[in-house]
């Protein structure tokens, strides 16, 4: 669950106003993947979307009693750019909201901006940390800062929208300090899985598209 | 990516599953932990979903029915990931 928000925690001008931004953005990264997508990618989209979806079924405990699990959306991002993560991010939500009750249907677009979109969008800080053809090191190590940036993120952007909802009993002076704390430390777990199955899928696949974009740099 | 490799990987992603799956902790996550320490009780969902929690509710052994779950979503996602890549790329 880690970052999905339940049903009765947001209340609803906030629920409404995160659902217009949230597919707004995905209307737009409809339009962008368009143009950008190969179709022979689809089954490795498919292989490595089903990846994130077991991942995040397996929490690994934290120490201070909680727990957190891979949210993906870097791992993705990095591997086919930030428009595709989008969408699929989204779907992979879609099926955990509506058949496992994993976060609420309510909720719903505010959980796709916190995992799906900023996950997503977490691609260009990848780009701007890694620079013009990065050597092995460099890339991996952006990858590992952006993973736990994209965690912390979520959880600043959960935090405010908890925090300015009267459904939830604290205010952000107490939501924010709280989730930052704790996913300041659960993120370094997303940067722990995410940089290794980069890595993995480096050597397996080098030409994978946005991977290709990270190594050359074409449009920065 | 290769065929053989996307088979090789789906193979690994449910064989991890099967072996992960016990161990998956039930400590609260990050968000519940915080409302947690902040006494928000919980709401009673009005969606309660197919399979709350990644279980069937009809099986009582928990690692057959996280094991379903877990196996009915790969295929969820598969199908819709797939789906939307072909469709986008029309």
């Amino acid at each position: 669950m880690e970052l999905h928000i339940p049903d009765g925690c947001l209340d609803i001008p906030i629920c409404i106003l995160m659902y217009i931004i949230s597919l707004s953005v995905l209307a737009f990264c409809w339009k962008k993947a368009k143009n950008e997508f190969q179709s022979k990618f689809s089954s490795t989209l498919a292989v490595l979307s089903s990846l994130v979806f077991v991942a995040q079924m397996l929490n690994f405990p934290i120490v201070g009693g909680t727990s957190g699990h891979l949210v993906g959306g870097t791992f993705l991002a990095t591997i086919f750019g930030p428009y595709i993560t989008a969408l699929s991010m989204t779907i992979v939500l879609l099926i955990q909201a509506i058949f496992f009750a994993d976060g609420g249907i309510t909720t719903f677009g505010a959980n796709i901006f916190n995992m799906a979109i900023i996950g997503a969008f977490s691609y260009y800080l990848v780009k701007l940390l890694s620079g013009r053809n990065p050597s092995t090191k460099r890339f991996l190590a952006s990858v590992f800062a952006t993973s736990w940036l994209s965690i912390v993120l979520g959880a600043f952007a959960c935090a405010l929208e908890i925090g300015f909802s009267q459904a939830f009993p604290a205010g952000i002076t107490i939501t924010i300090p709280a989730m930052l704390f704790w996913h300041v430390i659960i993120g370094i777990g997303e940067g722990a899985i995410t940089t290794p199955l980069v890595s993995a899928i480096m050597h397996i696949q080098p030409a994978l598209p946005a991977i290709q974009f990270s190594w050359r740099a074409p449009d920065s | 990516m290769k065929r053989k490799s996307e088979a090789i990987l789906l193979a690994g992603i449910i064989v991890a599953l099967i072996i992960l799956a016990p161990f998956a902790s039930s400590n609260p996550d990050g968000l519940e932990r915080v409302a947690e320490s902040l006494n928000v009780e919980e709401h009673k969902p009005f969606w309660k979903g197919i399979m709350p929690d990644y279980s069937l509710e009809n099986v009582s052994n928990p690692y057959i029915s996280t094991l379903a779950g877990g196996l009915v979503g790969i295929f969820l996602v598969l199908a819709l990931t797939f789906l939307i890549g072909k469709t986008v790329s029309k």
